[in-house]
């Protein structure tokens, strides 16, 4: 007898086939109560940066960290993209452990656990081992919910390069302390063609860690201003004060200079990026810059780290003599949908490792918060670095860590604002005052108030 | 007493349903053999049903229901009822992006049209290597968006753009293209005219269509060429012209990736066009709720723009081949 496969017969083998393939899709993954496996499992650890993927091979490479994972196996993504991390984090699958930005946000919506008790039971990881600013960053309302990693040291200094000073007739060992001290250099160091087109800038104060607006690396406005912009027990903005109205007239006098059309062409030089990009083309002498700024240009263009050097960052005149120093920094954090919480601890301990301090030390030019690490660095690995590491200890003012659940709203509003002042759009006492508004409303209408 | 016409209400109301009630036992099967077929029609479209389902009416539904509530990405949606519709009237930050949008669209879209139709009309004349041209004309359809905003920034930037060291070198000053915000929605659209290729092969398809013999008719009568154009090509493909209208209108409202990456709604959110704004309340401030409520209003905003659209047409559409 033969058997012969009609068209109908074909239909309903294909139905059917296409049937049990659906259902065998919805069959759920793995849960959290995973069974033991013998051979281990894998931990998810993902960082937003892209620089320490370049040198993945050579981290993953530690012959200890065996020793921290036992039979678990350590997955790392580094690079992960804005969207990813977010939509990850909102869909339920986010990393076991990882650094991914947005810590306050994830804190703020008990996105990621608490680790007090892991903390506890550690002898790696205490309280006394790391700069107080970054512990602290790492709690919400009492509640340890990360651990400092990665990169952690402080995030302000006044970078020149001094070849470029010395050439514009100024004295490189004097650098200024004031903004108005400041503007001098600026003034004499920004060049224009004959006819007007810019040539080269002194001083853009809002590039780079001078621009940044309120968040882990404190703010740069106001810690050179000295204002704190959130009261965290009353949950009150203060905004609209002279301080940050002066800040805004002042620095929007170095963009009036430069010409604000200018800016935007000259901060995007060629293939740099738009962080720091004029400075390490020599088309900028100054900027304002976290200690990562010795051993990044260092690493990535030695020519200009040759002439860097470093000073404290300029205040107005009525602050002359504050030696100021912001802490801050990144952290690991394990997050409530992730898998393996257990698992992933061994990661915060890993990152506090020398290897892994090494690693990101002497090839990207990072430092964590670790003191113990930190101690024991060579301090003049990279140019400046030193006036960094004595930095800490001869600050006398140390910019506020302040904790805003819209932190990233008064951020984007602090850039818009910014350029309508030195736009001449709006006065810096209208735009603080309009700041003010803005933010307090955006606080009620995100349900924080 | 109730008049004629009411009294018939009723009865005509009646006869409809009964109509829609014969429509549709015509559409579903009678017979078994009928209903095998109609399941296993059903079967094959399925995969298309599933996804139509799940990744288009779900992701919609999701959004009008977020859209009356507080939420964040990350913890339970409030209900908070129209309060995310209501807000708008007092957003500054609203208007403001619908203006940049409404500016856009009202702009970009007929100068568009009118650069992908000038350069049809161009290539569908006798012109030396016009295959060579039309391959380049229709160019920057095929480039991705990234690369496109990429050229241009290094084109138009004014410390380093080619356009601005080229005025440089020749001792003139340079223009900011793209970092005015005076220049920069215009500059926008000049990119937006320069990359109107896939527009270009519609229109020059149409005007291959339109038959010689009405030109020659018009030639003999002693129209010249303007009026040649404007009796004979403009309204043989005036339904194009709708076309490219209504397609450059919606997604002129959709306006994001170009300026995101350009300048990110920069300088002095002259292009913060509404997408971005969406997109920010989204994915920077976690207002999902509001973002949602935004892309409802962009929805109702688009389809009314059509209806327009399609509801004046009849005054400048010709259709050759339309009963009426």
């Amino acid at each position: 007898m033969t058997s012969k496969l009609t068209r109908r017969g074909f239909l309903n083998l294909a139905t059917a086939t296409a049937g049990l393939t659906a259902l065998a899709a919805c069959v759920p993954a793995p849960s959290g109560q995973a069974a033991p496996e013998e051979e281990g499992v894998t931990v998810q650890f993902w960082i937003f940066w892209n620089q320490p993927g370049r040198i993945a091979d050579q981290i993953m490479a530690d012959p200890n960290l065996p020793d921290y994972m036992g039979d678990n196996t350590l997955e790392f993504r580094t690079g992960v993209a804005n969207e990813a991390r977010l939509a990850a984090v909102a869909g339920g699958t986010p990393p076991d452990i990882g650094a991914l930005g947005y810590y306050l946000d994830f804190m703020a919506r008990d996105v990621v656990v608490e680790v007090t008790d892991y903390v506890a039971a550690s002898s790696v990881i205490n309280e006394e081992d790391y700069i107080a600013t970054n512990w602290q960053q790492t709690h919400y309302e009492g509640v340890q919910k990360g651990v400092p990693a990665i990169e952690g040291f402080v995030r302000r200094g006044f970078f020149y390069n001094a070849r470029m000073v010395s050439d514009a007739g100024l004295d490189p060992d004097v650098p200024p302390v004031t903004w108005d001290e400041a503007m001098v250099w600026h003034k004499t160091l920004t060049q224009f063609d004959d006819t007007g087109n810019l040539l080269q800038i002194g001083l853009d104060p809002y590039d780079a860690e001078g621009g940044v607006g309120p968040g882990n690396d404190g703010w740069g406005i106001a810690d050179s201003f000295g204002f704190h912009y959130f009261d965290e027990e009353t949950k009150e903005f203060n905004l609209d004060n002279e301080e940050f109205a002066e800040g805004l007239e002042v620095w929007g006098d170095f963009i009036r200079l430069i010409g604000p059309d200018n800016l935007v062409g000259m901060r995007a030089v060629e293939g740099q990026g738009t962080w720091g990009g004029a400075f390490n083309a020599e088309v900028q002498a100054c900027i304002v810059e976290g200690y990562w700024m010795s051993g990044e240009t260092y690493n990535e263009v030695p020519d200009v780290a040759e002439h860097l050097r470093v000073s404290w960052t300029p205040v107005p005149e009525r602050r002359r003599g504050v030696k100021l120093q912001q802490g801050g920094g990144h952290m690991v954090q394990m997050f409530r949908d992730g898998t393996y919480k257990d698992e992933a601890w061994p990661v915060a301990e890993w990152l506090q490792s020398d290897y892994w301090c090494d690693q990101i030390f002497h090839n990207i030019g990072w430092l964590p918060s670790y003191k113990p690490y930190i101690d024991n660095a060579p301090r003049d690995l990279f140019p400046g670095l030193e006036f960094i590491f004595d930095s800490v200890a001869e600050a006398n003012y140390w910019g506020p860590q302040i904790r805003c659940e819209i932190e990233d709203f008064v951020r984007v509003k602090y850039g818009e604002f910014r350029e309508a002042v030195y736009r001449d759009q709006i006065s810096g006492a209208e735009a603080v005052a309009q700041m003010q508004e803005l933010c307090t409303k955006e606080y009620q209408a995100a349900g924080f108030a | 007493m109730p008049s004629k016409l009411a009294r018939h209400r009723p009865r005509r109301f009646l006869r409809r349903v009964h109509t829609i009630v014969i429509m549709l036992r015509r559409l579903l099967p009678a017979t078994p053999r009928e209903w095998r077929t109609f399941l296993l029609g059903i079967a094959f479209a399925s995969p298309w049903i599933i996804g139509f389902l799940g990744f288009t009416i779900f992701p919609v539904g999701s959004a009008l229901y977020y859209s009356f509530t507080r939420y964040d990405l990350v913890r339970d949606p409030v209900w908070i009822g129209v309060q995310n519709y209501i807000a708008f009237a007092d957003d500054a930050d609203f208007r403001l992006v619908a203006g940049n949008t409404l500016w856009w669209v009202l702009l970009s879209s007929p100068l568009g049209v009118l650069s992908a139709f000038l350069m049809a009309l161009l290539l569908n004349s006798r012109i030396i290597f016009r295959s060579f041209f039309r391959a380049i004309f229709f160019f920057p359809a095929i480039v991705p968006v990234v690369v496109t905003a990429f050229v241009w920034i290094f084109l138009l930037n004014i410390q380093y753009g080619a356009v601005n060291s080229t005025l440089q070198a020749w001792g003139l000053k340079t223009v900011p293209f793209i970092s005015s915000p005076k220049l920069m929605k215009w500059s926008l659209v000049v990119i937006h005219m320069w990359s109107q290729g896939a527009a270009m092969v519609i229109f020059l398809a149409t005007l291959q269509d339109v038959p010689k013999s009405l030109y020659e008719a018009a030639t003999v009568d002693g129209a010249n060429a303007f009026r040649r154009m404007w009796n004979i090509t403009i309204p043989m493909v005036s339904p194009i012209i709708l076309f490219n209208l209504v397609m450059s209108f919606i997604s002129g409202f959709q306006y994001f990736t170009l300026p995101w990456i350009m300048t990110q709604g920069g300088p002095s959110r002259s292009a913060e066009f509404y997408a971005i704004y969406l997109y920010r309340n989204a994915f920077q401030w976690f207002r999902m709720g509001k973002a949602s409520a935004l892309a409802w209003v962009l929805f109702l905003l688009i389809l009314l723009f059509t209806y327009l659209i399609f509801r004046t047409s009849g005054r400048f559409v010709y259709y050759a081949g339309a009963t009426r």
